[in-house]
């Protein structure tokens, strides 16, 4: 890599830092001047809403299957549906991903063998 | 920023490192095959390494070593890997109302993905103060050292590992969607959340399926949130903060 390079690599990586970190600095300005009100009182209203929407926009960039072929999407429903039954069962956050990946596999071996 | 008064961060990080591990699931398949994909474009693997503890932005990387490969002018491929990365600028904000007092934050923010995002705007509100840093700390260095090695096993075994094992790379993934369920479920607290969020998650997904994923989270995030503003059903009661559980 040449020089050019490794410097592009490092104004992305700086840039890409920045882009978490200065908005940190500037929120926590805006909560000291805030300074006494309750947690979530203290944020924007648009932040406090945006925030689970961003989790959940995340969510459904990630429901698309490595191999988008029936099988996959039959597997993504069911693991999906397995994760949401343990997750009511245990209210963890380990077992529920671990039975729907199992799930997700086990639907995806099974279901190319019988189709 | 005075940190007296706040523990070091060993202060819960197992618990941080133990609840990031269904990131692992998503994260090493996605850093094998930026490994393999980087010195496939011709990027050594001190080179891919480099890229990945530094960058360490999933989408924005394979963006960069392919335009790089392709020829693209190096002034662009840096400005369109920033711009992939600007949906990060509301993450920190999110948080910020449970962080407390420590000069650990800034170096931290460089952990802040995507999932790490999603886990700790979750979990870090129904953590004690006292062990938020030390959490943090766990999870996002776990979820960082694995993008790191899984782009050393992409980088030096990534095409026979996809020969040898297809299926786990398939399956794998899957931790993803799963653990974000599991962290969006709690917040469905009023019909007019559930329609909100509904829309957000379909945006993303049709946004993926049309090739538009980088775009897709803050597009996706933004109609979910319109709709919120726009649509007011009876028992709009959730209010999506960190206090209600």
């Amino acid at each position: 890599m040449s020089l050019e390079l490794w410097l592009g690599v490092i104004v992305a990586a700086l840039g890409t830092y920045l882009l978490r970190l200065l908005p940190l600095l500037w929120m926590q300005r805006h909560l000291k001047r805030r300074d006494g009100e309750a947690e979530v009182d203290a944020l924007p209203k648009w932040l406090v809403v945006l925030g689970p929407m961003m989790i959940a926009a995340v969510l459904g960039v990630s429901l698309v299957p490595r191999t988008s072929d029936p099988e996959g999407w039959l597997a993504t429903v069911v693991g999906l549906g397995v994760t949401l039954v343990v997750w009511r069962k245990t209210r963890s956050l380990g077992w529920p991903v671990v039975g729907g990946v199992l799930t997700f596999g086990a639907v995806v071996i099974v279901a190319r063998v019988i189709i | 920023m005075a940190d007296t008064d706040m523990p070091p961060p060993s202060s819960g990080w197992l618990t941080g490192v133990r609840e990031a591990v269904p990131l692992l699931g998503g994260y090493l398949p996605v850093a094998v095959s930026f490994g393999l994909i980087s010195t496939q474009a011709g990027f050594s693997t001190v080179e891919t390494l480099a890229i990945s503890a530094l960058i360490y932005a999933g989408a924005s990387q394979f963006l960069f070593v392919g335009m790089i490969a392709s020829g693209s002018p190096l002034w662009l491929t840096v400005a369109l890997t920033l711009l992939i990365n600007v949906r990060h600028v509301v993450y920190a904000p999110n948080i910020a109302p449970w962080l407390p007092k420590s000069r650990w934050w800034p170096w931290l923010m460089h952990g802040m993905t995507d999932q790490i995002f999603a886990l700790a705007h979750s979990r870090l509100p129904q953590l004690p103060a006292a062990r938020r840093v030390g959490w943090f700390f766990g999870a996002a260095l776990l979820a960082w050292l694995s993008w790191i090695a899984g782009s050393l096993l992409g980088a030096a075994a990534g095409e026979w590992l996809t020969r040898r094992w297809p299926l786990l790379g398939e399956v794998m993934p899957f931790a993803l969607p799963a653990l974000f369920l599991v962290l969006l479920v709690p917040r469905i607290t009023s019909r007019r959340w559930a329609l909100a969020l509904g829309v957000s998650i379909v945006a993303a997904l049709l946004c993926t399926l049309t090739g538009l994923t980088n775009i897709g989270i803050p597009l996706a995030a933004a109609c979910g949130a319109f709709c919120f503003y726009l649509v007011r059903l009876p028992a709009a009661a959730g209010t999506g903060g960190g206090k209600r559980r």
